[in-house]
């Protein structure tokens, strides 16, 4: 048995250090790994990456992150990813890790993904130079977890994004907005795998519950979802679910 | 201006101002009144969510159902399989 906890959007800024703290105290207790599902920031500068570190470094158990669109506003990504790094923070874009847990070896693949939408409404590659880009980076982001997710060899594997890879786990966001919020193509490389558990963030006001279309459990663990300091998933080795 | 364009204004700039930069707050726009719906990570950020629609639309009524999440630690694990 592993368990994972996972919190995604804690949008970390001086005015937020030290509301996490008391709670990750005590994650051994419930957890071998944290997640952070992206936006770790409020503007994605290094001053806000050094919150990132201060909060959610030298914890007991490993942390992996994902960056979200808020880790790019700044254009300091880079300098983001590489603060909390510093920190043991491991930050994944479009590659795996594996981590040795006492119930078996844990692999997460990660990215931070894009929009595009799912079903009949989503976005397609035509058109506009900035509509085909819109929807090739998606497609890039896909392509990367698959391979992430493939390349894994562990006992259990589970994927890590910012938006989200299906519809249900939005429920509650305006559906206009769909589009912006993920891509049914993050879904599809999730399935690609077999894959115990899909976690994202993003969606603030979307659902905590959902399925992919080949049966990957998908839970939503934006903060405002959530509602708690992080949220605990206990997976059971040898099981996969997706296929 | 009408109340979609108000709202949409409201929006973008929650999301725009670098003190707040926020694009999870739901806004609803009414005649003479706009509602904001959320919740954010502390008490400052609900207080300049306020502050900036209030000098942004001083012809607005500015209702705030802004909550801060909960940073408790969680309740029992789900057990996926």
């Amino acid at each position: 048995m592993i368990r994972v906890a996972a919190v995604g959007d804690v949008h970390m800024d001086a005015d937020v250090l030290g509301r996490y703290r008391p709670a990750l105290q005590e994650l051994a207790e419930h957890a071998d790994v944290l997640l952070l599902a992206g936006d770790l920031t409020r503007h994605g500068t290094p001053e806000e990456a050094a919150c990132v570190a201060a909060e959610f470094g030298g914890l007991a158990v490993p942390v992996v992150a994902v960056l979200g669109n808020h880790d790019y506003h700044s254009d300091q990504q880079d300098a983001v990813a590489a603060t909390v790094a510093q920190a043991g923070i491991r930050v994944l874009e479009g590659e795996g890790v594996v981590l040795e847990c006492a119930g078996g070896r844990l692999g997460v693949a990660g990215v931070k993904g894009f929009g595009g939408g799912f079903g009949s409404h989503t976005a397609s590659n035509f058109g506009e130079p900035q509509m085909k880009s819109f929807v090739r980076t998606t497609e890039q982001a896909a392509d990367r977890l698959a391979a992430a997710l493939s390349g894994l060899e562990c006992d259990l594997r589970v994927a890590l994004t910012h938006y989200a890879p299906v519809p249900e786990t939005l429920t509650g966001e305006p559906v206009q907005i769909y589009p912006f919020l993920g891509s049914y193509l993050l879904g599809a490389a999730i399935d690609a795998s077999p894959t115990a558990l899909a976690v994202h963030g993003h969606a603030h006001a979307g659902s905590e519950q959902g399925t992919t279309p080949g049966g990957v459990p998908v839970r939503n663990v934006a903060h405002p979802v959530i509602g708690r300091a992080y949220r605990v998933y206990q997976l059971s080795s040898g099981a996969p679910v997706g296929q | 201006m009408t109340e979609t364009d108000v709202a949409a204004a409201v929006q973008r700039l929650l999301a725009e101002a670098p003190e707040v930069a926020d694009q999870a707050v739901e806004v609803r726009a009414e005649p003479g009144m706009v509602v904001l719906t959320g919740e954010v990570e502390s008490e400052q950020r609900r207080a300049a969510i306020v502050a900036l629609v209030r000098d942004g639309f001083p012809e607005l009524v500015v209702t705030a159902r802004i909550g801060v999440v909960c940073c408790d630690p969680p309740a029992d694990p789900e057990v996926l399989s």
